[in-house]
Parts: structure tokens; C-alpha cells; sequence
């Protein structure tokens, strides 16, 4: 390979260096920014991930796994995997090329920003370049593959519903600039690299469109405009870029380091937070996930508009958002980038001035510890029925007759009453009050002398288990409970001949990670069928507490729905874990909803 | 006079309605699904405000209807609209032909264990009012006979005006029963605390008011403006609930022998699937739709299909039995016209 220009240079790198270096400060200074807005011991936690061997052999797994190759999207639907990992890795394969391509043949021109980006104009093919016809052919295989996926893109944008997405968010007029721009530069890079396929080489790509051309045309003189034109496209999409839904390129990168070093969402709107706005790619397959969204509703209260409006500064409607949300968590469980949907809308409670401040730090708490006061002991076992389940006696009711039939040494922490367990209120954001009330329990905990705290409630069991840090204490929820004591022997539920299904209460499923042990322990009394989505694609019942303005005649919709996906199977029974996913249920379902607790109970004798 | 007319629902509606239409010269069929004529009050007691015995009302109706055709335990299996009128086919068999349809369909009583808070079919002492009425008339109960029953509640609106209950409509009558049930049971008990726990009290017919001041004065019914929240069971199989004395602003927990639920009224939800069979629709309250809620409450989007009673809403016998004149009457002028 020999240079064509003595200069190395012309005139048309100059907006593709534009939009680069714009992009490049952009980014930079953006990602400064967010790793500056951490707290210090974030901070501490980010830099020295950066330097340990597992976090960084981990991220660079990530970065090719999810930015590049898209496993995530491949698991949700082949061609939206295939479409985003054409472009993606085909445009990094073309760009590693061609900077091998240049290392090799033309090493003084290295140094050179742009040069590998325009490899094809700049030389000349000699007799020494025979070899490169690999890399020749590697190069337009990958620009073939990308150019399958803008096809695959283009379709998409006519008819989503091939790629499994039933809605997806309206992009603004930048994201349409970036969008056709994007869609411009390989078929513009196509023909710019097939004008000069005689001068500089091609392969089974561009050498016969380089012959077509010069048949139909014959005219040398359309070779400088095209490649005007390619660099002009890289410009307008990297100057639009920070202001579109394309930021989730870098930002991701930024993200996935974020996310590996441990980080949580402190702040609403600063550091690991803002990563995870910017992350979003707008994609919408959070809006189909969304429990609230059945029937066309609250499509705009979705996770990809809270980020949208944070991106723009919409200071009521990202109020509007976070409160109205469920909490149900369905969005992350199905977010490519993993943007924590209820995370960011809590921090963004608890950044709210709130007219009152309740106090809770007066409550007298000895009646409760006097009544669980016992000698510490191994086997001793404390039951929080939580608020909830006080609601559905029959829950604690069949708890009780449990415990009784396995000769479990039970106190009932909450029988005559007690605190909440302050899920609702961390829920709400206010954290100063839910550490108030956190307190206070784990006082009444530590007095009862018990080694496993069992819990009835999955939103108790969620906050029991993260927040409380009670040590020497085992924290179990009823499910996993009782099927340890049927695994012990200890119960012996009689098999039944019911057909359950059972339902994936939000805060135990996608909030704690227990999908197996309910399963495990209902086998055991009837048979077991599936909802249509299940397990970590449960629907929320429609009750959940983490909504602070969605009203109750609001949320028949979404119960019934969720009912609807729960009967798919034709159960005759609905079986749940959560006291407030049962009432919820019982009230629409027209078939009987019952906690896990009473239908073991009921098979035991 | 030939024109066939059916009543659907053999309750006071129902039998009001018969009553009228023999009077004026009809003969009217009257279907009921239960084995006796009579509806919800054929269950009850006695009657507020001049504790009438709700047998007397029952088989005062019954015996002045003799002449019509009447089919007990028989159900509506389908109607067909035809050009002049319906095509009603009955679950005995029967076809009939008529001009004019009433749907005195009546109401449901709203199923208390599904406020599982209150602890109904989990609690041994929690029973309904339909229950105490029961025992009233047959003095036969597990939870009240040889019981030494010292402390008794009552707790309003369960069911009603609760929008997690599915319904926001107020049930009109349970205030009142309420009150008559306290002190019947004060006159029964008259050791016995009885405490009413209500929301607001609705106390807006002929003598209620009397009532109400006699309930207090005389009766010495402890009322407590406030919910209950959550009732709970002692070892002692006494039941405790937890509720809010709104006009005091504490927090109260009382124990008590025996609870009483109130449960309210809510649309009878076969009479929505017969309704649907000539196409009257169900109203945003869940009760069936009248043509106009202010003048004709009688009729129906529907042309020969009538409404009267509870099927529109929550109403006291006479509002009811008043209802049911007007339908027989629109129903005269309605087939008057026809012909």
C-alpha cells in the first residue's frame, strides 16, 4: 500500500473531526461530571473496582456481552438481538479493522486521527498488498453485516410488532436526525469506499460495485462528493448525539463500571443515577411491561418517560411519574441497560420537602418486648405477621396452626399489635422516619431470644432482610420456611388433587429472588400450573403500596388483568405469598384466591 | 284481560307489584327462585320504626296475590324479543308470551367474609345481621346460645361506601337496622355494653331519629364515630377490634363476646344476567339502569321492561312497595297504549 497524497490530508476528514472531537469533550467532560457527583464513599468503591483484576475482567465482559453483542436483546427476541448486535459489532469490527489495517500498511500515518476512518481514500493498492485481501474481505463482510441491520432497523421502524414490541416511545425531531443519519452512513460509506475499490482495493463487496459504477457512470468525478458526504453524516450524528437517545452508547460504558463496582442509587438525579437516565435508549419495552399500562393507560408514567423528562428537566411530570409508580420492578426485570425504575423514583421521594415531619422515635415499645421476652435459644422462632397479614387473619391463623403441627417453639411478635415494618415509608422515600421505626423493632427482635425471624409478608420480608442487619438472625419468609420443615420431616402436607397457580408477589419474586421454594411446596399438596407470564415476568396485582397516587378505581384494571394471566392454565385455585396480593385478587377473581400458608395448612392433619 | 305480564323476583317488589296488577284486572306470573315468596324479608324479625313482625308484612302480600300465577323455585332461562313483546322461557318449562316484563330482581347482601379483617366465617363470635335476625327467629345460634354475652359491637357500613369493597354506595337501611338490632339485643342482654361503630349515621326516615335518641337515652348504645380496622381473636375466643374514636382523636381497642357486621347491599348479580337478556345495563353504581334517574325510574332503555325495588338501588320497604305501585301502574298505561 502506498500513500496517494504526500499530505495524508484533505479537506472532507474536516467534519467527521468536528463532530469527534465534539462528541469526545462532550462525553468526557459528562462522565468527570458523574463520577464527581458520587459520594465519597462511592467514589472510593468506583476507583478501586477500576483497578481490581475480577471488576475489570468483569466489565470488559459486560461491555462486550451488552454493548456489543446485546445477549439481553438476543434472550428477548432474535431479530432485535440480531439488529442491534449487527450494528453494533460490525461498526466496532470495522473500526478495529481498520486500525489494524493501518498499523500494518501505513504505520507513519497512525498518529493521524482519521486516517483509518478514510483507510480507502487515502492509498493505493500495489503488488505487496495481495495479503491484505482477508482483512480486505473482513472489512466488507462486517459492512454487509451492518448494513443487514439497518435494513432490519429500517423494518422495524414500519412494523415493531415483527420484533415482539407492541408500543414503543415517539422519538423527537433530534432523535430523527440522529436516527436517519445513522441510517445514512454505512450505505454512504458503501458507496464512497466502492468508488475508489479500484484505487485502493475491495472486495467482493465494493470491487463489483465499483465496476457498476464506473459502467453506468464512468466518471471519476462522483468519488470526492460521496466521501464529503460520509463524513458529513458521522458529523451530524455525533453533534446530535448527546441530545438523543444514542447517548446510551457511551453512557452505557460508563454504567456497566458504575454497576459492577457495587454502586446504589443515592441521589435522584446525580452520579449512578444519571448514568442510568442517560443509559436509556428510549427502547419503550419497559412501556408493554408495565403492570399500569394495560388498556393504553398510563403509558407516559412509564420508566423510559421518567427518563426522558429527567433528561429535559420536567420537574412535574417527574413528580407526577415517581409517584405514581407501583414499584413492581417489572421494568428493570426487562431493561436491557438495567435502569432501576423503582430505585430512581424512591430517591426522587425522598428528595421532596415534605410539609411534616412524624416523629416516631416517642413510641413505647415495652408492652411488645415484655411479650416476646424469652432466654436466647437456637430453636427458638419469632413470627411478624406484619400489617398486612392483621388485615387477612386467616393468613396468621393458618401460620399459627403451622408452627403448632410441626412443635415449632413460636413467639408471635405482633399478635396484639405492633410497628410497622417500614417498607412503606422507605417506600415513600422518607428514610429518617424508616430508620426511626427499623430501630424500634429490631429492639423488640433482640429481646425475644430467637434465632429465625419468619415472615408472612413479602414486603416486611424484603425490608426485614435488607435493611434491618440482624445479626445472628436468620430472616426467612413462610414459603421458604415451610418447606424447610417439610424437608426436615417435620410436616408432612397429604398430596392433593387441586389444580394451583401460583402468583409471583412483586417484593418476594423480582424483589427478593424467591421463585423456587413456593413452587417447591405446592407440589407437595396439589398440581402446579403456570400463569402465562410468570416468575420474574409476574404481573403486579394491582395493590402494591408503592404507589402514592394511583387510585383505587384505577387499579380493577390492572388486577383483573393480572388475573387474566394468572387463569391461562385453568387452575382452581389461585395461590399467593403476599397478604395484600390476596386481597387484591379476592376481590375481582372469580375463582378462590388463598395464601400459601392456608393451603398447606389445610393438607396437613 | 289477556295481555301476559312477567314478574322476575317474588320479594316485596315483586308481590307489591302482583297485588296491583290483579287489582287492576291482570294476571300477572310471578317467578321466584326460592322455595318461598318473600325476598330478604321474609328472613328478617321485626320491622323499623313500630318493630312490625316482617312475617305479618310477608304473609299479608301472600295471601292478597292467591290469584296470580306463581312459580317458586323456578329460574329466567332466556328471553327473546319479539316483534310485540318478549318470548320468556322458564327453567320449570314454561313458555310464556307477554307484552310488559318487571325485574323486581332485588338485591344481594354484600358477603362479609370478604372484609377478611373483620374475621367473618374465621372468628367464631363474628356473625352478620342477617344472622342475628336469624337467631332472633329461631333463637338457635352457636355464637349466641349459652353464651354468656356481656359485651357486644356492631359495626356499620361493611360493604358499603367502601370503595376496596367494590362498592361506594351507601345501603341506606344498615344504620337503622343497626340501631334496632342494639336494642334488641340490649332488651335481650340488658347486662350486655352494645357499642355501634359508625361512619356518619344516615338517619333520614320516618321516626329514625326517634329511634336513635332512644337507642341512647334508653337503650344506653355506646356509639363511636370511627372504623374498625382489624379484629383480632383472644384465647378466650372473645374477638378484639382496633378502631379510631374520631370525635375523641384516641385510638380505641375493645374486646368484645360477640360482632355483628352490618353487611349492605349490593346488586343482585344474577338479576345483571337476566337484565342483560333484554338488554337493560347496569348503571355506574352496579345497580340496574333506570331510563332516567330523577322521573322514570320505572322504566328501562327497554321498551315493555320495567324496574322496581332494590334492583335500582339500596330502599326501605315502603320507598320499595311505593316503587312497585308505580311500576304496576306504568305498566297498565304502558299496555293501554299498546293496544
Amino acid at each position: 500500500m502506498i500513500d496517494r497524497f504526500a499530505s495524508g490530508f484533505d479537506p472532507f476528514v474536516i467534519p467527521f473531526l468536528i463532530g469527534m472531537a465534539f462528541v469526545l469533550v462532550y462525553c468526557i467532560i459528562g462522565a468527570i461530571r458523574l463520577i464527581l457527583q458520587l459520594d465519597a464513599e462511592d467514589k472510593k468503591r468506583f476507583f478501586i473496582s477500576l483497578i481490581t483484576p475480577k471488576t475489570i475482567w468483569k466489565n470488559l465482559k459486560d461491555l462486550f456481552l451488552n454493548c456489543l453483542i446485546h445477549v439481553k436483546l438476543w434472550k428477548r427476541n432474535r431479530m432485535l438481538g440480531f439488529m442491534h448486535s449487527s450494528i453494533a459489532f460490525g461498526w466496532f469490527m470495522l473500526i478495529l479493522l481498520g486500525h489494524i489495517e493501518c498499523f500494518i500498511y501505513m504505520p507513519h500515518r497512525v498518529k493521524l486521527f482519521y486516517y483509518p476512518i478514510f483507510f480507502n481514500y487515502f492509498v493505493a493498492e500495489n503488488e505487496t498488498t495481495i495479503g491484505g485481501s482477508v482483512i480486505f474481505f473482513l472489512m466488507d463482510f462486517f459492512l454487509l453485516l451492518v448494513l443487514t441491520g439497518i435494513v432490519l432497523a429500517i423494518i422495524k421502524r414500519v412494523r415493531s410488532r415483527i420484533f415482539g414490541m407492541r408500543r414503543t416511545t415517539k422519538p423527537s425531531l433530534l432523535d430523527r436526525v440522529g436516527l436517519y443519519s445513522l441510517w445514512l452512513i454505512f450505505p454512504l460509506r458503501l458507496i464512497a469506499e466502492s468508488f475508489t475499490a479500484h484505487i485502493s482495493g475491495g472486495s467482493f463487496l465494493t470491487i463489483p460495485m465499483n465496476m457498476m459504477f464506473k459502467a453506468f457512470l464512468g466518471d471519476q468525478m462522483n468519488m470526492l462528493p460521496t466521501w464529503w458526504a460520509y463524513s458529513i453524516c458521522l458529523c451530524i450524528f455525533m453533534c446530535v448525539l448527546p441530545f438523543t437517545r444514542y447517548m446510551h452508547i457511551p453512557a452505557e460504558m460508563l454504567l456497566i463500571p458504575f454497576r459492577n463496582a457495587g454502586l446504589t442509587i443515592k441521589h435522584a438525579r446525580r452520579g449512578f443515577a444519571k448514568a442510568q437516565v442517560y443509559s436509556c435508549p428510549n427502547c419503550g419495552v419497559c412501556i408493554d411491561a408495565c403492570p399500569m399500562s394495560v388498556k393504553k393507560a398510563n403509558i407516559k408514567d412509564t420508566t423510559v418517560y421518567l427518563n426522558r423528562n429527567i433528561r429535559r428537566g420536567n420537574e412535574k411530570r417527574i413528580e407526577e411519574i415517581s409517584d405514581k409508580c407501583l414499584l413492581c420492578g417489572k421494568c428493570t426485570a426487562v431493561c436491557q441497560v438495567g435502569v432501576d425504575g423503582p430505585q430512581m423514583r424512591i430517591a426522587q421521594r425522598s428528595i421532596r420537602n415534605y410539609g411534616l415531619e412524624q416523629d416516631y422515635s416517642g413510641i413505647d415499645i415495652t408492652p411488645f418486648k415484655e411479650a416476646v421476652a424469652a432466654e436466647a435459644s437456637p430453636d427458638r422462632v419469632l413470627y411478624f405477621a406484619g400489617c398486612m397479614t392483621a388485615l387477612t387473619p386467616a393468613i396468621s391463623r393458618a401460620m399459627e396452626s403451622v408452627f403448632r403441627k410441626a412443635g415449632v417453639d413460636y413467639a408471635f411478635m405482633d399478635k396484639d399489635g405492633g410497628l410497622c415494618c417500614g417498607r412503606p415509608i422507605l417506600m415513600a422515600g422518607r428514610f429518617g422516619q424508616a430508620r426511626q421505626i427499623i430501630r424500634k423493632n429490631k429492639e423488640i427482635i433482640k429481646a425475644s431470644g430467637a434465632s429465625t425471624l419468619v415472615l408472612s409478608c413479602p414486603i416486611c420480608y424484603k425490608v426485614f432482610r435488607e435493611h434491618y442487619k440482624l445479626e445472628g438472625i436468620r430472616v426467612v419468609h413462610h414459603t421458604e420456611y415451610m418447606l424447610e420443615l417439610v424437608k426436615a420431616g417435620r410436616l408432612s402436607p397429604d398430596a392433593g388433587s387441586d389444580v394451583l397457580v401460583y402468583h409471583d408477589p412483586c417484593e418476594l419474586g423480582r424483589g427478593s429472588g424467591i421463585y423456587e421454594q413456593p413452587r417447591e411446596l405446592l407440589r407437595h399438596t396439589g398440581e402446579l400450573v403456570e400463569a402465562e407470564q410468570n416468575r420474574d415476568m409476574s404481573i403486579c396485582c394491582g395493590g402494591s403500596l408503592g404507589s402514592l397516587t394511583l387510585g383505587f378505581d384505577k387499579r380493577e384494571d390492572l388486577t383483573r388483568n393480572a388475573l387474566r394471566n394468572l387463569k391461562a392454565g385453568n387452575p382452581e385455585t389461585i395461590v399467593t405469598a403476599c397478604p395484600l396480593c390476596k386481597t387484591t385478587f379476592a376481590m375481582y377473581s372469580d375463582i378462590p384466591v388463598e395464601d400459601i400458608a392456608e393451603t398447606v395448612n389445610k393438607h396437613l392433619k | 284481560m289477556k295481555d301476559n305480564i312477567v314478574i322476575v323476583g317474588g320479594g316485596i317488589a315483586g308481590m307489591e307489584a302482583a297485588r296491583q296488577l290483579l287489582l287492576l284486572g291482570y294476571k300477572p306470573i310471578l317467578v321466584e327462585k326460592s322455595d318461598h315468596l318473600g325476598g330478604h324479608v321474609a328472613d328478617w324479625h321485626c320491622l323499623f320504626p313500630d318493630m312490625t313482625p316482617a312475617q305479618d308484612v310477608v304473609k299479608g302480600l301472600v295471601e292478597q296475590i292467591k290469584d296470580a300465577n306463581i312459580f317458586l323455585e323456578t329460574e329466567v332461562s332466556f328471553i327473546n324479543r319479539m316483534k310485540m313483546g318478549y318470548n320468556v322461557m322458564f327453567s320449570n318449562g314454561v313458555n310464556v308470551i307477554c307484552k310488559a316484563i318487571l325485574l323486581a330482581t332485588g338485591f344481594d347482601l354484600f358477603e362479609a367474609s370478604r372484609k377478611e379483617e373483620y374475621g367473618y366465617g374465621i372468628y367464631d363470635q363474628v356473625m352478620t345481621n342477617r344472622d342475628l335476625e336469624r337467631w332472633f327467629n329461631t333463637g338457635d345460634d352457636k355464637r349466641i346460645t349459652g353464651k354468656d354475652i356481656k359485651k357486644i359491637g356492631f359495626v356499620h357500613c361493611v360493604g358499603s361506601r367502601d370503595v376496596k369493597a367494590g362498592n361506594q354506595q351507601c345501603s341506606k337501611v344498615c344504620c337503622i337496622t343497626a340501631i334496632k338490632q342494639a336494642m334488641e339485643m340490649k332488651e335481650r342482654f340488658p347486662d350486655a355494653e352494645v357499642y355501634c361503630f359508625y361512619m356518619d349515621l344516615r338517619l333520614f326516615g320516618k321516626k329514625y331519629e326517634d329511634f336513635y335518641i332512644k337507642a341512647q337515652m334508653e337503650s344506653g348504645v355506646h356509639f363511636i364515630r370511627g372504623r374498625v380496622s382489624e379484629v383480632s381473636e383472644n384465647m378466650q375466643g372473645q374477638v378484639i377490634i382496633k378502631t379510631e374514636d374520631t370525635l375523641s382523636g384516641k385510638p380505641a381497642k375493645i374486646t368484645l363476646d360477640l360482632l355483628v357486621l352490618m353487611a349492605g347491599i349490593v346488586c343482585n348479580k344474577q338479576a345483571v344476567q337476566t337484565a342483560s337478556m333484554v338488554q337493560v345495563q347496569t348503571d355506574s353504581d352496579g345497580f340496574l339502569k333506570s331510563k332516567d334517574n330523577i322521573l322514570n325510574i320505572i322504566e328501562t332503555g327497554s321498551k315493555g321492561v320495567f324496574l322496581a325495588g332494590t334492583a335500582t338501588g339500596a330502599k326501605t320497604i315502603p320507598e320499595t312497595a311505593a316503587e312497585a305501585r308505580a311500576a304496576a301502574l306504568a305498566i297498565h298505561n304502558y299496555l293501554v297504549a299498546q293496544s
